[in-house]
């Protein structure tokens, strides 16, 4: 019983690790700008490569956690849903959110080994799902 | 009989409601740790890599978090950071786990958060 109260309370570490990466790798990505944009327009948009910067930070914020995971962290950034919100007012297909500035989003699946869980006859892997997004002002 | 079941009682439940509140406070440590690391990982990659300001910052995160930052050891990689580079913050200190008759340690929390730099030099 104690074992199983430990690894549910390492459950949700982990998964608040995990929303905590995402959360830092779109303040990352929409921490940086399309110059070519803001010069010819004056208005902030979100750098071309946004999308990538996300998964690639998304990545290396998880490497902390990669032995509590089941799959690779550069698997599963690379399995994210990352969603660039370009222009001000574009709504989320995922959430049905609204974005009054323009906007970054990732949501991921991310499996984390629950061995304790077994003895329970409860999944030996539970994927816990992560949603964060940054919007820039 | 009634003695023997005292006995077994006390020494099954007051070790779990000792790792009840060892694990809970430890894992809250933990948390607290992670959120002050991410602050400062993005004050790292704001001004530049590791500078006194973003010691400051993640000490009185820390203390407001019931952590001493005394006790705590704090590596941020580069230490001068380019900009769109990656800054890693790393937070390590440890928390004492005293579960009677069961465990005596200290157990080692880790905390890392890689942000990415803002100056273009």
């Amino acid at each position: 019983m104690l074992a199983g109260s430990i690894e549910l309370a390492s459950l949700r570490l982990v998964a608040a690790k995990a929303r905590a990466a995402a959360d830092l790798a779109t303040i990352v990505a929409i921490g940086d700008q399309d110059d070519a944009a803001f010069q010819a327009t004056g208005a902030y948009r979100p750098s071309p490569d946004a999308e990538a910067v996300a998964r690639a930070y998304f990545a290396r914020n998880l490497d902390a956690l990669a032995a509590a995971l089941d799959r690779s962290p550069d698997d599963i950034a690379a399995g994210a849903d990352v969603a660039v919100f370009r222009e001000a007012g574009m709504v989320d297909p995922r959430s049905g959110r609204r974005y009054d500035h323009p906007a970054v989003r990732v949501a991921a699946t991310v499996p984390v080994r629950t061995p304790a869980f077994a003895a329970f006859v409860l999944p030996r892997v539970t994927s816990v799902d992560v949603l964060a997004a940054s919007v820039a002002r | 009989m009634v003695a023997l079941e005292t006995v077994l009682t006390v020494t099954i439940l007051v070790p779990l409601l000792f790792a009840v509140i060892a694990f809970g406070d430890a894992f809250q440590r933990w948390l607290a740790q992670d959120a002050a690391a991410i602050q400062a990982a993005r004050l790292a990659g704001e001004v530049g890599g590791d500078a006194p300001e973003v010691r400051a910052l993640l000490a009185d995160t820390l203390r407001l978090s019931g952590i001493d930052p005394d006790r705590v050891s704090v590596e941020i990689e580069p230490a001068r950071v380019g900009w769109r580079e990656p800054v890693r913050l790393m937070v390590t200190s440890g928390v004492v786990l005293d579960i009677p008759f069961v465990l005596h340690t200290v157990m080692p929390l880790r905390s890392t958060a890689v942000a990415r730099g803002e100056v273009n030099r």
